[in-house]
């Protein structure tokens, strides 16, 4: 009985240490608080301050109306008044158009053929035509609903006049989560977890990347514990980083959101579940990932481009179904990808912890395999340092 | 005579460096080799297919089952069906599914009796593209199967075929997409992203090789290599990377213009030149903030956020016009920016000019790199 109670006694005061000495490291070293606290807490205030308006309204267009009939005259009027369109320009021909299209006066072209307002005398088809600047998706979404809706409602009242011919069935379209398909909602969803998940990565990998310079190890056991004290390594660090990262966490996923307006829509201690488990995971994967850097400033070097990479591995614009198989595999790597689609599924669309139970199980199927890297990573670091084997020297 | 040996020596130097330090391969290569297959090989559908759709039909007759098969049949779209709204909802909610559609329950029976049936479809806006996609595809078959129903009550009042679709479509609209007539999503990406990560690699890989030699107080050595003189060391320097950076921008710019045929607005020459230059503009940034900031990892960070930031201050996702007209200014502190607007083609001569303008930075903080690389006058921590 003693023997237990003195090996857990021991556990836990070889646990504080490391704690205590680690936490010691990050708050005395300048740059790693600096990334620490200008990126957490300055990043996602900046996003947020990019992508305010989030919606592109009365995109700039040139009218060419050969037809000058009363029905091209009332469909401009009325493209002119959505909330797409702004009717910027008449133009008497396609060349004065194409004219200011070239120099991006304006985003896009609306042409009325000369036979549009006789064809629909005629009872045939008037097809008017657009053309849209692709430079932007936006610009042509904008030119685009902004000439259907008009489309659609100019062909209903003709039908209508003619033989009170009433649509037979009609429709609602209801977009919930995000009602005018606003840029910085669902953006900025996807965004504020990966923002923890990077500045982990990038912090801790500083702080091992120093510890490396001045040849001392991160992996270091207590001297009195050779070899059997991998798990109270592992364990003392990630409890400082966790502890700093459910601070960041709590303001980035739950403040941020508050100061900008943001739907809130999930419970707050669901959240919370959801971004511990988060911070979890990621503090051993950063662990696994960071043994690789052996110099302060490498992971810059080698892993920033990594951030854009993440951010569309968790699918929040191309479609996860539509993942080619090897970069589907590929995301499963990383914990933003499973992080990020049950933040904006609980937060911004107002799911409950069951429906996003299975990016959990895959989150804690991550946290289980980068405990067991993370421990792994300190045994092959400590077996190399008492062996005095250089693994790495990049 | 002195200058060019000087510049050669610093330039053996240099690259001694980089075959010590594997580091500037793989940060600089290897990292821009991965971005090209990443972002040509993650988008290259172009346009996303199957995307799925919730259905819940709770008429079941053959005339919502007709329309099931039909909306699963679009290239866009595939049906999941649920069998009730809850499921459906809670499968939206969780992501499996981009939409749902409602087929209210005597559906088949109100349209056969004119009484107009509703259905519903919710989109979820938060997965932009795909969550878009459906909607187009909902409305498009929403509207279509109005007209199927008009098409067959026009039948049996005995109006011909010929004459039909002139009377369901009164009007139509024939669409353009000048730019990229395919809609291709990869290729609207790849197109900046690409160069966006090239700009990101030049300035924290020069950042750091400027940085490193402060950091590792070889900056003396360098300058005597030079000659003495600092210009001559951060030409040197400079040479290397320009060449190095220029080759992977012209590769880049072969493989999306020649290799992928990506569309194009002006000529390949002037994407070459712009190329070029994003690679001098990108370098001067870099050498601009290792001046202003002599300590190699405040430089670095400095030099990831601003990089970092770039990618959404082009302009080419949210467009410019649409953010906060403080920032809007500031877009233009970006070289990425300046190739982005000569992409589309738009004011090239400009937009040349002020990417040649960026090459001036650099001689703005000569004199305080010189004194860092002569004293190490900076903070150390």
């Amino acid at each position: 009985m003693r023997g237990t109670d003195n090996y857990l006694k021991r556990w836990l005061r070889d646990t504080l240490g490391i704690f205590n000495t680690e936490l010691r490291n990050i708050l005395h070293d300048g740059g790693v608080m600096i990334i620490f606290i200008a990126a957490g807490f300055f990043y996602p205030i900046l996003y947020n301050f990019v992508y305010k308006n989030g919606i592109l309204e009365d995109t700039p267009i040139a009218v060419v109306d050969n037809a000058d009939c009363s029905d091209s005259r009332r469909m401009i009027r009325e493209m002119d008044a959505t909330r797409e369109i702004d009717i910027a320009c008449k133009c008497v021909s396609m060349e004065e158009a194409r004219e200011l299209f070239d120099q991006r006066k304006v985003n896009g072209i609306i042409y009325f053929p000369s036979d549009f307002g006789d064809a629909i005398a005629r009872s045939q088809t008037a097809t008017f035509s657009i053309y849209a600047d692709m430079s932007s998706f936006l610009y042509y979404k904008n030119l685009l609903m902004g000439a259907e809706f008009v489309m659609l409602h100019e062909i209903n009242d003709i039908k209508m006049e003619r033989y009170s011919l009433e649509n037979p069935v009609v429709y609602e379209d209801i977009n919930p989560y995000n009602r005018a398909f606003s840029y910085s909602i669902f953006l900025i969803s996807a965004i504020l977890m990966l923002i923890i998940q990077q500045v982990m990565f990038y912090g801790m990998s500083m702080s091992v990347g120093t510890m490396r310079e001045e040849n001392r190890s991160f992996a270091s056991l207590p001297d009195s514990y050779t070899g059997h004290g991998v798990g109270r390594v592992v364990i003392g660090r990630g409890a400082v980083y966790w502890l700093i990262f459910m601070i960041i966490g709590i303001y980035v996923t739950c403040i941020v959101p508050a100061m900008f307006r943001f739907p809130q829509r999930g419970n707050y201690w669901e959240i919370l579940i959801l971004l511990s488990l988060f911070v979890t995971v990621c503090v051993f994967f950063c662990m696994s990932w960071s043994t690789l850097v052996t110099r302060r400033e490498s992971a810059f070097l080698l892993f920033l481009f990594m951030s854009p990479v993440c951010l569309f591995l968790t699918g929040f614009s191309w479609p996860v179904s539509a993942f080619p198989a090897f970069w589907k595999y590929f995301s499963y790597l990383f914990p933003s990808t499973f992080g990020c689609q049950a933040f904006i599924n609980m937060n911004t669309a107002g799911a409950e912890l069951g429906i996003i139970a299975p990016q959990l199980r895959a989150l804690c199927v991550q946290g289980v395999v980068y405990f067991v890297l993370a421990c792994v990573a300190v045994y092959v670091e400590n077996f190399a340092l008492k062996h005095k084997i250089d693994i790495l020297s990049v | 005579m002195e200058f060019w040996k000087n510049i050669s020596s610093v330039v053996k130097r240099e690259l001694r460096i980089w075959a010590r330090r594997p580091i500037y391969f793989l940060g600089t290569v290897a990292v821009m080799a991965f971005c090209t297959v990443f972002y040509l090989s993650f988008l290259r559908d172009g346009v996303p297919s199957d995307v799925p759709i919730a259905v819940v039909d709770m008429d079941g007759s053959s005339t919502s089952r007709n329309f099931c098969r039909q909306l699963d049949a679009t290239q866009l779209g595939k049906v999941v069906h649920y069998d009730d709204f809850t499921s459906a909802r809670e499968a939206m909610q969780g992501g499996k599914v981009t939409s749902v559609c409602v087929i209210p329950e005597g559906f088949n029976r109100d349209l056969q009796s004119r009484r107009q049936p509703q259905i519903s479809f919710y989109v979820n806006g938060l997965y932009f593209l795909g969550g878009s996609l459906a909607w187009k595809d909902l409305l498009t078959m929403v509207n279509l199967c109005s007209g199927a129903v008009q098409r067959e009550v026009m039948r049996m009042q005995g109006v011909p075929d010929s004459q039909m679709y002139g009377l369901l479509r009164p009007v139509d609209v024939d669409v353009h997409q000048i730019g990229n007539a395919t809609m291709n999503y990869g290729a609207y990406l790849a197109n900046m992203m690409i160069p966006g990560m090239l700009q990101m690699v030049i300035i924290i890989v020069l950042v750091y090789s400027l940085g490193a030699e402060l950091k590792y107080g070889t900056s003396r050595h360098l300058l005597d290599v030079a000659g003495g003189d600092v210009f001559t060391a951060v030409m040197g320097k400079l040479a290397l990377y320009t060449l190095l950076f220029t080759l992977i921008s012209w590769t880049e710019v072969i493989i999306l213009y020649k290799w992928m045929h990506f569309p194009l607005a002006g000529s390949l020459g002037t994407m070459l030149l712009a190329g070029f230059l994003l690679v001098l503009a990108s370098e001067s940034v870099a050498v601009l903030i290792i001046g202003c900031v002599p300590v190699c990892r405040f430089a670095l960070s400095i030099g990831a956020l601003y990089s970092v930031l770039g990618l959404s201050l082009t302009g080419f996702t949210l467009p410019v016009e649409a953010m906060p007209a403080g920032l809007r200014g500031l877009t233009y502190m970006y070289p990425l920016r300046h190739y982005y607007e000569i992409y589309v083609n738009v004011d090239v001569t400009g937009h040349v000019l002020a990417l040649l303008l960026f090459c001036f930075l650099p001689f703005l903080v000569m004199r305080r790199l010189e004194h860092a690389y002569r004293y190490l006058d900076y903070a150390r921590n």
